[in-house]
Formats: structure tokens, sequence, C-alpha cells
């Protein structure tokens, strides 16, 4: 414990840092500036803000992209209250009955309380990363090739299971994902593998080109079709910003066990953070007196997603930090920033590097301090930029990441590859596949492949390892349990129900 | 695309979900690419993995999925083929385009494409310009308006904030 509260004061000590709280407050800004923006999701907003920190330290450009993931967090619900639009996945739920109340002119209550929710799922989850973070570090040294491919096995189901439509197109996507990441040189012999002779190729498909396709270009083109007379942005002047007490009364349940639920939800890999959202959404409305409020206003179903995909957020660092393992796409990205830096994920880092560890961890609440601080004042900032019509703010969109990605490598020819994904994301959407599967098995390919050729050496060709060895047994059994499960029929109609609302 | 599939004796075949059949044979036609483009590969030699080995069992593994997908697509009664939109992917692709070639110049002597590079300022404008025609309701003044604003806005970002190394204007 007294070392916890150690290496907290150590964490806070960095942190507080002038420069590093500078760098925070600008990360969470700048990223609640791009997550507001219709359409543009967590991922495509980490994405497009990535080069502006390469010139930090590494120490700042990780606290800032931090900043940026919560910003843009907020961002989107923030969009989803005020406009019928969500930004992105998480947010689609805070839409239902944060809409609702903005509609009946309590959007001030929607948004603070969005804000004192997340602020406390941030707090809880800071505290549960600081704890859960040595332990797990430990975890990571029983862990051997054979019981990280069966980890990463499983992250990939959950991603599988939690998708929505097919759980066979979602597989499909997965093994897409797998198949497009061993575009490139070979981990141990170097040999270009289906690079058709393109220099550009012989370094592997970029992520950030791959994730800016399939979550932004696509995104651009998909909204573009639709009618953008259903953009219905509240117009009444938000006052009131301060919820009732009744209203924190109402809400302060709901707070605790979305933060629970998302903290729990966020540590496994495999996209926790949207689906924290729908799953304390669910259950508000399911042990609710009167559940025919939700969907017409209620603050519960503010709160709770909220809050549920706050502590997702924050606690889905624990797989990266502890085992290197990155759960979502949004970590990914946080992988190849740290990779720029010089710095690699996994266990080492809390040992070797721990002032960046407990200082990031720190900043995390540091962040969400800002957010519940810049926000309210500044809603009045981003209705306005909401007013910007979309026929305006798509193409300031498009070029801004093309900019984006031509300077990560001066590469033209990323700029095309992300092009070309987001004609494939467009057309997955309308043939109903599920990107988000495809980005995560992307981005955990190689480390998967890496896993599966030295357990496989080590075994002496022999596949049984993954089912003798009991934690990668026990991993594997939870994945094929799961697997079975969202296959059953049953359960999938009520998977589709609770994702059809 | 055809929803019917005659057979050589003459049956009418209706695709029942042509979403999933489709995109299955996709995943298939993929498969098969990735097949192709890995077989010059060496293999699995001992009990070592060899380069080719995972794609090859990933290409497989797709194939398989894929031919299921769309097994499930003629059969399973399901949704129609979307409608894809073809002026707003267009303009937005050909503004994306647009800023690849011109930001450092393009030489493809076969297909006689020579752009020569142009520099952040003029890539960021034509781009801008290009992709806004995919919207339905396009103004003039008030897009040159906001392309002009948009690119000052990336210039002052990029260029003098964040000191990246770009060539602003083109180089003769």
């Amino acid at each position: 414990m007294s070392e916890l509260l150690a290496n907290l004061a150590l964490g806070f000590q960095i942190a507080a840092n002038p420069f590093n709280i500078g760098f925070c407050l600008l990360g969470a800004l700048v990223g609640t500036l791009v997550g507001v923006l219709p359409g543009i999701g967590t991922v495509a907003t980490v994405a497009m803000l990535l080069p502006i920190t390469f010139g930090l330290p590494p120490v700042g450009a990780l606290i800032m992209l931090a900043g940026i993931y919560y910003g843009a967090q907020y961002g989107g619900s923030t969009t989803s209250i005020l406009v019928n639009i969500p930004g992105e996945a998480t947010s689609v739920i805070t839409c239902l009955d944060g809409h609702q109340m903005a509609r009946e002119g309590r959007a001030g209550a929607a948004l603070s309380i969005a804000a004192i929710g997340s602020f406390f799922a941030g707090c809880v989850a800071t505290v549960l990363v600081a704890a859960l973070g040595g332990p797990l570090t430990g975890l990571a040294l029983l862990f051997g090739p054979a019981e990280y491919f069966a980890l990463m096995v499983l992250g990939l189901i959950f991603a599988v299971v939690l998708a929505k439509g097919s759980v066979l197109k979602s597989i499909a996507m997965v093994v897409t994902g797998l198949l497009l990441s061993m575009v490139g040189s070979d981990l141990e012999t170097g040999a270009g593998r289906m690079t058709f002779d393109v220099a550009e190729l012989s370094d592997g498909i970029g992520f950030t080109n791959v994730a800016m396709g399939l979550f932004g270009f696509a995104e651009i083109i998909r909204n573009l079709e639709m009618s953008q007379e259903s953009r219905d942005i509240v117009k009444a002047k938000i006052s009131g910003l301060m919820p009732t007490r009744q209203d924190l009364i109402d809400s302060s349940g709901a707070i605790a066990r979305g933060t629970l639920l998302g903290s729990i939800l966020g540590i496994l890999p495999g996209g926790g953070a949207v689906v924290a959202s729908f799953a304390a959404y669910t259950f508000e409305k399911r042990i609710s007196k009167n559940p025919e409020r939700f969907g017409r206003g209620a603050i519960q179903g503010v709160a709770a997603p909220e809050s549920a995909n706050n502590a997702a957020a924050q606690t889905s660092f624990i797989p990266l930090l502890t085992l290197g393992i990155p759960p979502n796409a949004v970590m990914a990205l946080m992988v190849g920033a740290m990779t720029i830096h010089g710095i690699v994920p996994g266990p080492q880092v809390m040992t070797k590097q721990p002032e960046l560890f407990w200082g990031m961890i720190a900043s995390m609440w540091l962040g969400n301090l800002m957010l519940i601080i810049i926000n309210l004042p500044l809603v009045g900032v981003w209705v306005t930029l909401l007013r910007v019509p979309y026929r305006l703010l798509y193409p300031s969109i498009i070029v801004f990441c093309c900019i984006g990605i031509y300077s990560i490598n001066n590469s033209p020819t990323d700029v095309l590859i992300a092009a070309i994904f987001g004609l494939v994301g467009y057309w997955l959407v309308k043939h109903d596949f599920e990107p988000a599967p495809l980005v995560l098995a992307f981005v955990l390919g190689p480390l998967m492949e890496e896993n599966l050729r030295r357990a496989m050496l080590i075994a002496r060709g022999d596949a049984t390892v993954f089912l003798t060895r009991p934690i990668s047994a026990g991993l594997i059994a939870i994945s094929a349990f799961l697997l079975i499960l969202a296959m059953l029929p049953m359960i999938r109609k009520r998977r589709d129900e609770v994702f059809v609302e | 695309m055809s929803d019917g599939v005659k057979s050589a004796r003459g049956f009418q075949f209706k695709v029942k979900g042509p979403r999933d059949f489709y995109g299955g044979l996709a995943l298939i036609a993929l498969a098969i690419i990735a097949i192709l483009a890995s077989s010059d590969l060496p293999g699995q030699h001992g009990f070592a993995f060899g380069p080719g080995t995972a794609p090859r069992l990933f290409a497989g593994l797709l194939a398989f999925i894929g031919a299921v997908v769309a097994l499930g697509g003629l059969l399973v009664e399901g949704e129609p083929l979307g409608k894809f939109a073809i002026k707003g992917p267009t303009y937005v692709l050909a503004g994306i385009l647009l800023f690849a070639g011109m930001i450092r110049g393009v030489n493809v002597d076969s297909l006689h494409i020579h752009i020569p590079a142009l520099g952040l300022v003029i890539s960021t404008f034509a781009a801008f310009m290009v992709s806004i025609f995919g919207s339905s309701e396009f103004r003039w003044v008030e897009s040159l308006l906001a392309a002009a604003g948009m690119t000052a806005f990336c210039v002052g970002l990029f260029v003098y904030l964040l000191q990246l190394p770009f060539q602003l204007w083109p180089m003769f």
C-alpha cells in the first residue's frame, strides 16, 4: 500500500510539472475539439493528432496522447447529446437519452452529468490501474509464447463476440486483418511477403493508414450519402449547466454501477469501451423501477454509459502497460506512438521507466479533472463548432487527415493506401462487415504470429502445446466457450436486440 | 449485378441473400490473391514455420469462411445489395489522390503522368476544392473562402507550430 502511494506520489510529481500539465491540457483541448466534430470517432481523432506529438519528449508526448484520448471520448458524448449524430460507437448509447434530455431543454444537465460521471469513473479507474499494474506485471512473467498467443486469441474472440451482426462475418474480418498484417518483411527471415514487388509495402501496411482509411475516409463517404437534414442540433440556448440535487441523487447509483462494469470490461482485450457503455445501459434499464423512462430522457441512461466508457477507456491501458498487448485500436495507436519514442510497451516499462509509467497514470487523473474544468465552460464553443455545416467540415477533415498521414513518414504512398482502405471500408459497411475486428486483428497480427511461431518451435512442432499448458488451455477454453455462446441462436437474438436499441 | 445464376440445365437459381453472397465471393477472391502472392515463399521446414506458412494458413481459412458466407447468402433469405453512391466517393477519392500526387510530385512514365512537386499550400487547397464537390449543396464563394482558411490553418499548425519539414511552394 505504501509502495502504491509512493509510486503515485512520483507520478503526480512528474505529471504536475508545468510542461506536462500544459501538454495534458492541450491534449484534452484539441482532443475534444476534434472529437466534437460529427462523424469522427476516437480512433480517427487519435490517429489524426498523432503527428502533433512527435516533436515532444516521450513522457510529454504520451501524456498529451492520453489527454487527446479522453478529450476525444468526451467530445464524442457532447456531440451525441447536442446533435443526434453519435461521433463514434461508444457514444451511440449516450445519444438515446442524452439527446432526448437536450430536446427537453436539459442539455446542460446531461452534459454535466456526463462530465461528472466520467470524472468519477476516471478517479476510480486511475486507482485501479495503479493498484493492478504491479501484480499484473508479475503475471506477465508466467506468460510464455503459448500463453501470449492464447491471450490474443481470446482478445480477438471478444472482438468477434462483441461486434454486431453475424459472428461468422466478424471472424472473416479477423482473418482478413491477420492476413493484411502479414504483408511486408517476414519477422524472422526478412523475406518480403505479399508485397507484389512494391517497395513501399516492404515495411508492411502502416496501421495509421488502415485506421484512417477505415474509420476516417470511409465514414465521410458514408456520411455524404445521408441527407444532412437529419442533423438535428439543439437550437435552444443551453442554460443551467449545473445538475440539480435531484439529478445527482438519481444518477449516483448509475454512475457507481457504470464505473464498476466499465472497469472490469475495459481490462478485457477486444474493444472494451464500446461494450462497456452498451452493457451499463442495458443493466441500468433492467434494474430500473421504471424502465419505460429509458430512451425518453432518463438521466441514468446518460450517467451509466458515460461512466462505463470512461472507466473502460482508462482500464484498457492495463493490458497495454503490463502485458504489452493493445486491447483496442486506440491502444494500438499508442503502441505506435511509444515505438516512435523508443519505448517498447510491456512489463519492462514499469521497472525500467517508472517515471513514464506512473507519470502517465497520474496524468490520466489530471486529464479527467481538466475535462470537467474546460468542458463545462467551453460548451458554447463546441456548440458553435457543431453549427458548421457538414459540406464545409468534411473537406477540412479530409485535407487534415491527408496532411497528417503524409507527415508521419513523408510518404505520399501512405495517403494512397489510406484512400484505398477508405473505399474498402465503404464496401465493408455496405456488405455488413464490421471494420473493428479487422483493425484489432491487424494490430495483434505480428505479435500473434511471432508468438505462435515461437511456441511451435519450443514445442518442437507439437500444436497441442496450447492445450497442455494450464494458463493457455484456460484461455483457449474461455475463447471456445464464448464463441459457442455467441453462435447459439437464442443468445444471438438477445444480442441483436441489445444492439438494436 | 444480376440476382439469378443460370445453371447448365437451365434452372433459375435465385441468390437469396446477395449481400452475403457477393461478400463471401470477395473474401474468397482476396484469399486466392493472398495464396498466389505467398506461393513463392518457403514453407515449414522441420519444426519451424517458414515465412509462407502463416499467410497460406490464414488465406486458406479465409477462403473457407468466405465459402461458408457465400453459401449462406445463396441459400438463406437475406438483405439485398446496398446502393453504392458514386458522386461522393469519387470526389472524395479524387481529392485524396490529388493531394498524394501533388505534395511531392509523381512521375509514372508508363502512364505519361508527370506532376511536379507543388508543395503543401497548393496541394491542400486543391484537395479541399476537389473533395468539396462531393457534397450535394455546393456554393462557390463559401467553398473558396473555406479552402483558403483551412489551407492557412494547416500551414500554421503543421509548418509553423509543429515545425514539420514541409515544402510549402512549388520549386522550379
